[in-house]
């Protein structure tokens, strides 16, 4: 067994990544959203709202740093996964290497966080320049880097169950954009309706959402993280089981 | 070197593959020969672990398929049917990653031995998208030599290339087996399996039906065939053991008829009633 196996899958996605980077386009596309959201809520409807005993504006940005890098991590893997498998078949030179379903797994995954990282990072440098109490604390970073190996994990999961590539859309209208707007990217959490909170809390990003604002580690804080080093490893396994069964 | 048996897939109610077995000989080139839909493909797919046969045994070098998927990985080169490259690298660097996966020694070495080998060193840093459907294919090739296997996979390697692009191919997949490596292509073209086949099955809606060389086939089923239009202009192609047998077929018939050696499209019709397209 080669312990190093993840090693070309990550590096094939790197130098992927480094061609679409020198397009315009990329990097337009990785920041245009959240940067959307940050000038449409952060400094036109938030202006004048406290929320959690701060500003509206440092309430957000840790937010869309989540969302970000969890749409980032997430899409791009899902996506190319998809179309890596059905279409292009590029997959199928991973599967007849001699590696471990677990070392493709890994590759994919650790590429998806270099793409969430770089999008959130983008998010991370607006937060500096605009919001006078946004910091990097040792929870923050560590929060950051479970959310993307989650929601990198997530993504390989989903592009190796969608049937199409139509499919990835769907799945990502019903799991991912829910989570952007309710898991408390936005707004706090405990000002939703007490009727769907139970669902809230079964979203992963509602706890790094949790995690990632906190100072310091509370109970609540803990809980969530355990929750998502639960999740990620559970996707994680479930992702690699996935590539161990692939036959065509 | 590899023994198959009685091997079976199925894909819902569709029997791809029903109870095909036989073996190929260390240093050989075995051709599997069929129409679309026969199950050329999927017996590859099963032979290179791509698919999990419902039944059946598949070994290689003494080692299972399923079983033992590891060793067989570290053993076989495949050129697919579908081309699988990365279109958006380089063609240096889809070697690159693939030697990478195989734990190629002499990468630098290998890389240049294996795109000069198909004519393709001058192009190492043009992106794969540039590339015609010959070079893509040829580069394929390539990569599939890069990790020196002791078995080489060809899944269709020269479709929808034009004749020249193909008797190139063929030069090259000759120049394979000259360090004893064994070959298994798969192809609907018969002068293909003609061409670069020692022995060659012939498969028929997921049933081996006949395995023998080239010649062998063909003077099991006769060695000439007289071809004509008859009355209702429909084309006859009558296979004979002896070329005097042709001739007399031919005799009376005025209106072009053509008395040819026969081929292995002629063995096919012969054992299934239809062509190979």
């Amino acid at each position: 067994m080669n312990a190093f196996g993840w090693y070309p899958i990550f590096f094939r996605e790197m130098l992927l990544f480094r061609r679409k980077l020198l397009r315009l386009g990329y990097l337009f596309s990785a920041m245009v959203v959240p940067i959307i959201y940050l000038i449409a809520f952060g400094f036109g409807l938030g202006r004048n709202v406290r929320i959690q005993e701060t500003d509206y504006l440092s309430f957000l940005i840790p937010g869309l740093v989540a969302m970000s890098s969890m749409n980032n991590s997430y899409t791009w893997i899902a996506s190319a996964f998809n179309l890596n498998r059905l279409y292009f078949k590029t997959f199928q030179v991973f599967v007849q290497a001699p590696i471990s379903p677990s070392s493709i797994m890994v590759g994919e995954v650790l590429a998806g966080m270099v793409k969430g990282l770089f999008a959130s990072s983008l998010i991370i440098v607006a937060g500096f320049l605009t919001s006078p109490h946004f910091s990097l604390t040792p929870i923050f970073i560590t929060t950051l880097l479970l959310n993307c190996f989650l929601f990198a994990n997530l993504g390989v999961i989903t592009g190796m169950l969608a049937k199409s590539h139509e499919d990835t859309a769907t799945y990502s209208n019903f799991f991912i954009m829910p989570m952007a707007f309710f898991s408390g990217t936005f707004f706090p959490v405990d000002k939703v309706p007490q009727l769907i909170k139970p669902i809230i809390y079964l979203m992963p990003l509602t706890h790094t959402n949790i995690v990632i604002r906190k100072a310091a580690m509370d109970q609540e804080g803990l809980i969530s993280f355990a929750v998502l080093i639960i999740c990620s490893i559970a996707f994680f396994v479930y992702g690699s089981r996935l590539i161990k069964n692939y036959t065509e | 070197m590899i023994e198959v048996k009685d091997l079976t897939k199925s894909y819902g109610n569709i029997r791809a593959v029903q109870d095909v077995s036989f073996e190929i000989r260390k240093g050989e080139v075995f051709g599997l020969l069929g129409p679309n839909g026969a199950g050329k493909t999927t017996i590859i797919k099963m032979l290179t672990t791509l698919s999990r046969p419902d039944a059946g045994r598949c070994m290689i070098d003494g080692f299972h398929v399923v079983e033992e998927p590891f060793e067989i990985k570290k053993r076989i080169g495949i050129v697919p049917q579908e081309n699988n490259l990365d279109r958006e690298l380089t063609a240096y660097e889809n070697l690159l990653i693939y030697g990478m996966l195989h734990r190629v020694r002499d990468m630098k070495g290998e890389i240049r031995s294996a795109l000069r080998m198909v004519d393709l060193w001058d192009r190492k840093d043009s992106l794969v998208s540039s590339f015609s459907g010959g070079m893509q294919r040829r580069l394929l090739l390539s990569r599939a030599l890069l990790t020196v296997p002791s078995v080489l996979f060809l899944d269709e390697p020269s479709i929808g290339l034009d004749p020249q692009i193909r008797r190139q191919m063929w030069n090259v997949i000759r120049k394979t087996r000259i360090d004893g490596r064994t070959v298994v292509i798969t192809t609907h073209y018969i002068e293909e399996a003609e061409a670069l086949c020692d022995r060659v099955g012939i498969l028929s809606k997921g049933k081996l039906i006949a395995l023998d060389s080239p010649k062998n086939l063909k003077a099991m089923v006769g060695e000439y065939t007289a071809e004509f239009i008859n009355n209702d202009g429909r084309l006859i192609q009558q296979v004979c053991r002896r070329r005097e047998d042709a001739l007399e077929m031919a005799r009376g018939r005025d209106d072009g008829v053509t008395i040819r050696r026969s081929n292995l499209e002629d063995v096919f019709i012969k054992l299934t009633g239809e062509r190979i397209e």
